[in-house]
């Protein structure tokens, strides 16, 4: 009986929460009402393709048949694309990309910011200089660096060979050793400008009074920035490595306009192999597949540049 | 070697075989010009010799008064055509247009690499056009899903015996019809004569056999330390294709059977020691003698164009329309750069192109179909058939399918050949004739609903393995074997 009593008497507790909750969202009704086309939208764009994705994901698509008539396969796509010699070599490419591409583009971005930081004359020309590589088409840079890199007549090679450092024209683009870093290194041209204004942005929010405070004390210009400067970015850091990470692991434009993922798949990474198989082979359930775990991977990414801004905010609000 | 289920490979051959005979045989009876008689000489003596009134007979079709609506993608002009085409382009829609004022004409110009993906995704959708023109190897894939209307010649008033048979077989599925050719075309050898003599070659003499290729070209670039010939091994071109393909007909290889008289699709080829061979010609080119441009891997044709121009190609597989490319790109070249392109123009040969070692020529026959799709998947759930026959008419018209290939194809509707816009182009288009001569040696793709994927892909990639040093000749061959053998069956990665 007293065990009845203790069951019935925890029970009001438990009910007496949810008709707060459903009470709390009537008293907020008006705001639920301002976010609610923006939830149909999402519905709409985002979570029904990915339901549809998934779905999919566990069908054949013969080219010879409609989309319709697809074939129920289970997880056989998934199987298929574990068991295949190039998923993880599109893998491999695919972390060697993100991770080169990332971490360069932000040390390369890091170090312009620093320099940039500084007052001298002509710091606002070398700005807008820098600043050039990430406002430019991705189209047309990956057009105008393909005549760069040109195997055959490609300006870098000319002048590396005018100056002597080699003997004839290196091939960067139709080597599957060398196509890989060639193109990463497009891509960092392309990005390191984003992680210098974003690290631009934070330096600003450094304290100069701190600086000026270990300057004082005798600190050393690598003990300032070490002690001072850095712990201050170390939020903006890790919103920008995510959001390079997540760019890069979606980037298509250059590996594809640049070699379409050639030669001999050495410059394919995920995003890239995914169109191939469903826009030119018509593999739409093996590339739904491919997208799902392209998609947890990048929830996973999402997850900690989430946690990251709200680590941020606490931080500031504990501040 | 592998085989396609048997019924399946039987059915396939039946519907084929009777069609490919008549491809393959240069004595066809019944056509509005005597194939048997082909000839450059043949086609100067009938050229000039028929009038065609284009909205008399489209008239009759759908009357030009009719009020309708239509949307038309259509594989375009790109930056690897000349000029010339773009003007043509451009006078065919005025002409429509004006021919039919009342149908509100809503085109779309794609380019051949692109039109295959975004069709596909729009069909999807259930967003297409009401009339595609696309390229020759895309037709059946669409048929075989039932995207396309059943469309014949005699549904907008020509016969079909206006059409060349091999045409007419890239546009039949089970035995029945999905589109009418608009255009075809083989391509014929180009070289630089002014090169060929630097080298010690023959100035007047091209390479005979594929063989005598692989040769020249090691000759040319010892000698002169430029490309000799100009390999294009691009994925997802398809400029791959056409230039590979007749190198693998003329050893006597094959994906399939196709070049065969009577194909049926039921043997896989690519890893034959004939198909080997011809790859082996194209590993010698680039790795052994390293005779060819180091960027063929991301080359297309277009990019081998200006390398022509500059001298630094001496050989290499296309279109007549080449001839006018060189003509616009030296028109804009400045200072040294026009004196070298004018010498190179001056001294551009077109030849057959070359045999394998029994002799055997085989080249492509490319082209494009023009086809109407069934109402569900077009956007609006609507197609206008009238305003669709009235544009399929016109372009498929003696006129229009010849002056839309001026430069660099030939009339899919063989009347085209007598009309006086024939005569004019025989006149005027340098080196016409070298590439109508290849007509009866041109092969038609596969006309499977996996051609696309094996062309476009399959092909290329194995080059590319090969080419790379990623497999040895005889692995990629293989791999690409296993990959048809793979995506034939319904599977594979």
């Amino acid at each position: 009986m007293t065990t009845m009593t203790g069951k019935l008497s925890a029970a009001p507790e438990h009910l007496t929460r949810r008709p707060n909750v459903l009470r709390q969202m009537w008293t907020s009704r008006a705001d639920y009402l301002y976010v609610l086309p923006a939830i149909v939208v999402m519905l709409v764009v985002i979570a029904y393709p990915i339901y549809y994705t998934i779905d999919l994901s566990f069908f054949k698509t013969p080219p010879g048949l409609q989309l319709r008539d697809k074939i129920f396969v289970g997880v056989d796509n998934y199987g298929a694309i574990l068991s295949s010699e190039v998923f993880w070599k599109v893998t491999l490419n695919t972390v060697i990309w993100t991770i080169a591409s990332t971490m360069i583009a932000f040390v390369l971005g890091f170090g312009a910011a620093l320099a940039l930081h500084r007052d001298f004359a002509g710091r606002a020309i070398l700005r807008a200089i820098l600043i050039i590589p990430w406002v430019i088409s991705a189209v047309a840079a990956s057009y105008i660096w393909k005549w760069i890199y040109h195997s055959d007549f490609g300006v870098l090679g000319a002048v590396l060979v005018q100056f002597g450092f080699l003997d004839r024209q290196p091939n960067f683009i139709d080597n599957v050793n060398s196509v890989l870093p060639s193109l990463i290194v497009v891509n960092i041209w392309r990005e390191f400008p984003f992680a210098m204004i974003m690290l631009m942005a934070g330096l600003q929010t450094v304290p100069d009074q701190l600086l000026r405070a270990a300057k004082v004390d005798g600190a050393s210009a690598w003990q300032r920035f070490w002690h001072v400067t850095f712990p201050h970015l170390r939020g903006v850091s890790t919103v920008t490595i995510l959001l390079l990470a997540v760019a890069n692991f979606n980037s298509f434009i250059i590996p594809w306009i640049m070699t379409g993922g050639g030669p001999s798949n050495a410059s394919h990474i995920w995003i890239t192999h995914i169109y191939e198989l469903a826009f030119g082979r018509q593999r739409w359930g093996v590339a739904a597949a491919y997208s799902v775990l392209l998609f947890i991977i990048l929830m996973v990414l999402g997850y900690f540049y989430v946690r990251a801004l709200s680590g941020n905010e606490s931080k500031e609000h504990g501040a | 070697m592998s085989n396609y289920p048997l019924g399946r490979a039987l059915a396939r051959g039946a519907c084929v075989s009777a069609l490919a005979v008549s491809m393959m045989s240069t004595s066809v009876f019944g056509q509005s010009v005597d194939l048997s008689k082909w000839s450059p000489e043949y086609v100067r003596s009938i050229a000039g010799t028929e009038t065609y009134n284009t909205a008399e007979q489209c008239g009759a079709v759908t009357p030009l008064d009719y009020k309708g609506k239509l949307t038309f993608w259509y594989q375009g002009v790109f930056e690897g055509d000349p000029d010339l085409l773009r003007q043509y382009y451009k006078d065919f829609f005025a002409a429509f247009r004006e021919t039919y004022p009342n149908i509100d004409l809503q085109e779309q110009a794609l380019t051949y690499n692109d039109l295959l993906d975004k069709f596909r995704t729009a069909l999807l959708g259930n967003a297409g056009p009401m009339v595609v023109r696309l390229q020759i190897l895309g037709g059946v894939e669409f048929a075989s899903k039932g995207y396309l209307q059943e469309l014949k010649p005699e549904d907008v008033g020509w016969k079909t015996e206006d059409f060349w048979p091999g045409a007419m077989k890239s546009v039949m599925w089970e035995g029945k019809a999905y589109g009418i050719p608009t255009n075809n075309e083989t391509m014929a050898f180009i070289w630089n004569a002014d090169i060929f003599e630097k080298a010690g070659l023959d100035p007047e003499t091209p390479p005979a056999t594929w063989d005598e290729v692989v040769e020249y070209s090691k000759k040319i670039h010892d000698e002169l330390g430029i490309a000799g010939y100009g390999l294009v091994a691009r994925k997802n071109a398809g400029n791959t294709p056409y230039r590979f393909m007749p190198q693998l007909w003329a050893y006597g290889g094959g994906v399939f059977d196709e070049a065969d008289a009577n194909p049926n699709y039921g043997e896989i080829r690519l890893d034959s020691p004939e198909s080997i061979r011809a790859l082996q010609a194209s590993y010698d080119m680039y790795v052994r003698d390293q005779s060819v441009p180091v960027s063929a891997l991301t080359n297309q044709q277009a990019d081998n164009q200006p390398l022509f121009l500059a001298g630094q190609v001496a050989m290499m597989i296309s279109h007549p329309s080449d001839y006018n490319v060189m003509l616009d790109l030296q028109a804009k070249a400045t200072g040294a750069d026009k004196e070298t392109a004018q010498t190179v123009i001056d001294n551009m040969r077109y030849g057959l192109i070359p045999t394998g070692p029994d002799g055997k020529r085989a080249v492509v026959f490319g082209g494009s179909n023009i086809h109407i799709l069934n109402p569900e998947y077009v956007e609006g759930g609507e197609v206008d058939e009238a305003a669709a026959k009235a544009m399929v008419c016109f372009w498929t018209s003696p006129e229009w399918s010849l002056k839309m290939a001026y430069a660099g194809s030939n009339p899919g509707n063989l009347n085209g050949f007598k009309t006086e816009w024939m005569k004019q182009r025989l006149d005027s288009i340098k080196f016409l004739d070298v590439t109508t001569s290849m007509l009866p040696y041109g092969i038609p793709f596969p006309t499977l609903p996996e051609t696309p994927e094996i062309m476009n892909i399959i092909i290329p990639d194995m080059l590319q393995n090969a080419l790379t040093g990623a497999m040895t000749v005889e692995e990629a061959a293989a791999d690409a074997a296993q990959k048809v053998r793979d995506v034939t069956d319904g599977g594979g990665l």
